[in-house]
């Protein structure tokens, strides 16, 4: 067994470097009559979502649900579905947004939208109380990472970061983009990112893994940030599977971010998680150990958990835990203050599902984990979801707003009024 | 009856369709109708006669929304197809993809050909197609039939995959087709075409 394990780790990396890493290379012609010394050719990997599944796993046919890439008329959308705590209330902010995911807030009160799956960043603008949807920018290639500093929209696509200035004065003819990065690596493969502006300027934002389970090349599965005004790349965290969502605290500055676990470890391992970065050089055991204390039933052979970082919290098992802020608005209860809110996007690995829901994590005074809880439900109806939250975003009058890429719409959840 | 058969091997599979067509809240019947216009390439009843054109026919209601979708937001584009979807409604959509998953597929006319059929098998399981098309290449949500398509259109889009010249909705189909050769598009289509 110890001797197999590191030909298996070396076959995987072979296999990754090629498909992933250097994507436009040309695999030699495997015509009908190769040359006797040709190498044979590197052994296809499966879809993503499919790797390290175990045969006996295939009867379950699990796979991703569809992406949403439409909208439900306002009519149809079933909002009162939507269970808050008492006192709290939900309504449909704005609709008509396909596929609508991250959100970013302009400092004219603009909200950006980013989009997975339909090349698009919306703008949604209030007027007088009526919210206009606008598709602003259109051809991009996963502009799912929205940020916004000095008047200018940050878009982070799979490869590069744009930067558009002056956006909220040119919503209806926006800038050409300037290229603030364009070396990010070019797999598809959870390629798409998540990006936050830091308290120090630069813009943070995920490396995925390429795959769900294998050993990553070292570009990969990693918390990174970029200075805009230098272009410079640094690695913030490193061995993270994949985040898509992260914030940074409103008191400590410290970032914090979910990570989504592996699949087909079985419905119940492991838990996807919530970190937080206290200092330089953290590691989170990807693919070695998840969840802080439980070994890969591939890659852990021979490693400890104790050799890397663990996470602030576990949260549930493929609930795909997207988009995450803290709650800084004075609207809500004073209990609230510096909560952190998370958008569940919802298991497709799992025989019963889990998630498909936004969910709230109390910290105390030293960011120890004092609870968490459902806090907006009702997307799951029970083993059908009609709706999938993907982020969270606090809006300027308190009030959190909750994007959904399957209705295609932004709730507001408001406080007793 | 097939349905029975089908239900039989693909319960799962099949209770699933079902569910995402009634979530299209599609109406086949009206659909029917509004498919008269694509029968001129398409087939009556969905199954294509021109080596270029996909056959539709029993592909999952939710490919063909989402592919009439790409085409309408133009991206994908196709100098036949783009003016068509130009004019389609969300509802329309539905009503013709709910239409063609119901019509049974009759296969593309293939000559037999066994040694490049196995060539393709192999291809094929070699590159996991299974995993998203299914067992039995009928598709499943979001991902067509491929078993019974026509061969040069399969290779038109294979090739298009790999070049980029044809985008797909999650890059799954772009990351496949990289490590396939020419002979490789060549022998899995012809494989996948034969299959009835």
């Amino acid at each position: 067994m110890v001797a197999y394990g590191p030909r298996i780790v070396l076959l995987a990396a072979a296999s990754i470097a090629f498909v992933f890493v250097d994507a436009t290379a040309q695999q030699p012609s495997t015509g009908a009559t190769p040359a006797a010394a040709s190498p044979a050719p590197a052994p296809a990997i499966p879809p993503t979502w499919a790797q390290g599944r175990k045969p006996e796993q295939e009867a379950l046919n699990l796979s991703p649900h569809p992406p949403g890439l439409t909208a439900l008329p306002l009519e149809e959308i079933p909002v009162d579905k939507i269970k808050v705590p008492e006192g709290f209330s939900v309504s449909v902010w704005a609709s008509g947004i396909p596929n609508g995911r991250s959100m970013t807030f302009g400092k004219n009160g603009t909200l950006f939208v980013g989009t997975r799956f339909v090349d698009t960043v919306y703008a949604v603008v209030d007027r007088n109380g009526r919210r206009e949807v606008k598709p602003i920018l259109k051809g991009l290639h996963r502009p799912n990472g929205v940020a916004f500093r000095n008047g200018a929209l940050y878009v982070a696509e799979v490869s590069r970061i744009l930067r558009f200035d002056n956006i909220e004065s040119s919503l209806d003819n926006p800038p050409q983009p300037v290229v603030v990065f364009d070396a990010l690596p070019k797999d598809e493969a959870h390629g798409w990112k998540f990006m936050a502006l830091g308290p120090d300027g630069w813009l943070y934002f995920q490396i995925g893994s390429p795959g769900n389970i294998l050993i990553p090349p070292v570009t990969h599965a990693q918390i990174a940030r970029v200075d805009p005004d230098r272009g410079v790349l640094e690695t913030v965290a490193a061995r993270v599977r994949n985040s898509v969502g992260m914030d940074f605290h409103p008191v400590t500055k410290e970032l914090w971010f979910t990570n989504n676990g592996r699949d087909w470890m079985g419905d119940d391992a492991p838990n996807d998680t919530l970190h937080r970065v206290t200092h330089k050089g953290m590691n989170f055991g990807f693919p070695f150990c998840h969840q802080g204390d439980l070994l890969d039933d591939q890659f852990g052979k021979g490693r400890s958990c104790k050799e890397f970082d663990p996470p602030a919290l576990k949260l549930g098992t493929h609930v795909a835990p997207l988009g995450m802020r803290f709650y800084t608005g004075q609207q809500f209860p004073p209990e609230y203050r510096n909560n952190i809110f998370i958008a569940e996007h919802g298991s497709w690995n799992r025989t019963r599902k889990l998630g498909f829901n936004v969910s709230r994590v109390v910290l105390d005074d030293h960011g120890q984990v004092v609870k968490y809880e459902p806090f907006a439900t009702g997307f799951l109806q029970g083993e059908s979801f009609w709706g999938r939250p993907v982020d969270v975003q606090v809006a300027p009058d308190g009030a959190l707003l909750v994007s959904d890429d399957v209705a295609g719409a932004i709730y507001r959840i408001a406080y007793r009024r | 009856m097939r349905i029975d058969a089908l239900r039989g091997r693909f319960g799962v599979l099949l209770t699933l369709l079902w569910a995402t067509g009634a979530a299209l809240g599609a109406d086949a019947v009206a659909g029917r109708a509004k498919a008269e216009v694509c029968a001129a390439c398409h087939g009556a009843d969905g199954n294509s006669t021109n080596p270029l054109v996909p056959s539709l026919a029993a592909q999952p209601p939710l490919y063909v929304y989402y592919q009439l979708l790409q085409f309408r937001e133009q991206r994908r584009v196709d100098e036949q197809m783009t003016p068509f979807a130009a004019k389609l409604t969300d509802t329309n959509m539905k009503d013709i993809a709910a239409y063609y998953s119901a019509q049974k597929p009759l296969g593309a006319d293939q000559p037999p050909d066994q040694a490049r059929s196995e060539a393709g098998k192999t291809v094929a399981a070699g590159n996991h197609c299974a995993s998203c098309h299914m067992p039995d290449f009928s598709g499943q949500k979001h991902i067509a039939r491929i078993g019974g398509q026509q061969y040069q259109y399969l290779v038109k889009q294979l090739r298009g995959f790999k070049s980029g010249e044809r985008p797909d909705i999650d890059g799954t189909m772009s990351s496949a087709a990289q490590p396939l050769s020419d002979q490789d598009i060549t022998d899995v289509s012809w494989y996948l075409s034969g299959l009835r």
